[in-house]
């Protein structure tokens, strides 16, 4: 595979998919302006490393893999743990009960240690198979299976404890 | 629980896509330039003050990531809200939006935060259609470098000094500053710490006579003043008088320092001049010592 088809095809990937990337690095640092510079950031590194990829079949994995790292990096540049959106904020203050539930919801999964929020994200809602979680996280399909497993139960817990203790401040 | 998925998958998928995107794709697909220009303000000022109040007033998380800079004695913050950067050859910005967190006198915090935002943002887009005029009329050189300094940090007092330093040619140099009571959340104004308006003479000359002293004892001084031995024709726009707004701040030792702009009162490798006046000469003319001493 030549660098220029390589090229070609890496761009055609990221031109249809920009939103599903953007949306990834958002659901890691939480704001526009650092997912777009995520995003950037996984181009460059992306053209930059082109070589290093043989196999075409899996290069949609493989620049979701620098998306993911990438973003990952940046959060252990930052520090950061949670944010809260303006959108959720204007919630706060609001009071209305059925946006209380969405933020109920959201911060279940907010609440989840990376690794699990990850595949979640990666598997649900990117729509992924496991074999490309798998791929992405560079771990083994079986791996991915348990976590995603685990995820599912500690999203189920989070959700019953905000409902329990109503978490309405 | 697939329910939840479902809802969780839904909030995913209304994430916004902001409009910046498709230029933020393109240019790095192309490598044209190596740093994304930071066009921070959503859309104008009414939302970026929006931006301001609620996120760094509420969320602490967000500015925390904003190189915080925790100031002695209180728990009242500055902080880089925004950076504006423009690194296009020749073409050169790089302005830095301070913020103030965590006072109690939120009417203080928001007023100065959005002034600092306003006028920076002003500054950014002054420099983008100058810019753009410039590549019109065949390129050429623009930079503007614009940060803020913290003068003074006590336990009473936080002086907060901006600078904006254009570069066309030769550099012009401006300072202006916030002073501001930490204990009781005040900004103190010049007006404000004379009993009546005698203090501009005052002031101005005890800085007349710093002039002439200074360059007496020092051949590489030089201030556009009168009676201090330049010939006559250097004389065309002499100091005369300080503004009754002038720019201020209250410096560690609870002195009042006086500053002027680059090209002010000097010649330009002058730079930005301070004038510490001494406090025994505005002694009558201060409301209390609670500030000067």
């Amino acid at each position: 595979m030549s660098r220029k088809y390589k090229e070609k095809l890496l761009t055609k990937y990221i031109l249809e998919q920009k939103e599903n990337y953007y949306r990834l690095a958002y659901s890691y640092v939480k704001n526009p302006d650092d997912a777009l510079d995520i995003v950037q950031e996984s181009i460059y590194k992306a053209m930059l490393a082109l070589e290093s990829l043989d196999d075409q079949v899996k290069i949609k994995s493989w620049f979701y893999r620098i998306v993911v790292n990438t973003a990952l990096d940046f959060l252990r540049k930052q520090k950061k743990v949670t944010v809260l959106e303006e959108e959720k904020l204007d919630m706060l203050s609001a009071g209305q009960e059925d946006a209380y539930t969405d933020l109920d919801l959201e911060l279940a999964l907010e609440h989840l240690p990376t690794k699990y929020k990850q595949v979640i994200i990666l598997r649900y809602f990117e729509d992924l198979k496991i074999e490309e979680v798998a791929d992405i996280l560079e771990e083994n399909v079986n791996t991915i299976k348990t976590r995603l497993y685990r995820a599912l139960n500690l999203l189920r817990n989070n959700l019953n404890t905000g409902q329990a203790q109503g978490v309405k401040g | 629980m697939d329910k939840e998925l479902e809802e969780l998958k839904q909030r995913y998928d209304e994430i916004p896509i902001p409009a910046e995107l498709d230029v933020v794709v393109q240019q790095a697909l192309k490598r044209s330039t190596p740093k994304r220009r930071r066009m921070n303000w959503l859309t104008g000022a009414a939302a970026s003050a929006l931006l301001l109040t609620t996120l760094v007033n509420t969320t602490p998380t967000i500015a925390q990531s904003l190189a915080g800079v925790p100031l002695i004695g209180s728990v009242i913050e500055l902080i880089t809200f925004r950076e504006f950067v423009v690194d296009e050859g020749t073409y050169q910005a790089n302005i830095q939006v301070p913020a103030l967190r965590n006072l109690d006198n939120k009417l203080l915090e928001s007023t100065l935060n959005e002034k600092y935002l306003a006028e920076n943002k002003q500054l950014y887009e002054q420099f983008m259609a100058e810019m753009e005029n410039i590549k019109v009329g065949g390129g050429g050189y623009l930079g503007i470098d614009s940060g803020y300094e913290i003068k003074t940090d006590t336990e009473q007092i936080l002086a907060i000094g901006r600078y904006v330093v254009n570069t066309v040619g030769s550099s012009s140099t401006t300072f202006t500053y916030d002073t501001i009571d930490k204990q009781n959340e005040l900004l103190i104004t010049l007006p404000s710490l004379f009993k009546d308006e005698g203090y501009v003479k005052t002031i101005s000359d005890n800085i007349k006579q710093q002039m002439r002293e200074q360059m007496q004892t020092n051949g590489e001084k030089v201030y556009w003043v009168t009676d201090a031995g330049l010939e006559e024709e250097a004389l065309i726009d002499t100091f005369e008088s300080i503004a009754p707004a002038q720019n201020f701040y209250i410096n560690a030792d609870h002195k009042l320092v006086i500053s002027f702009d680059k090209y002010e009162v000097a010649p330009g490798y002058m730079g930005v001049i301070e004038f510490v006046i001494p406090t025994e000469i505005i002694a009558n003319d201060l409301v209390s010592h609670e500030y000067i001493k």
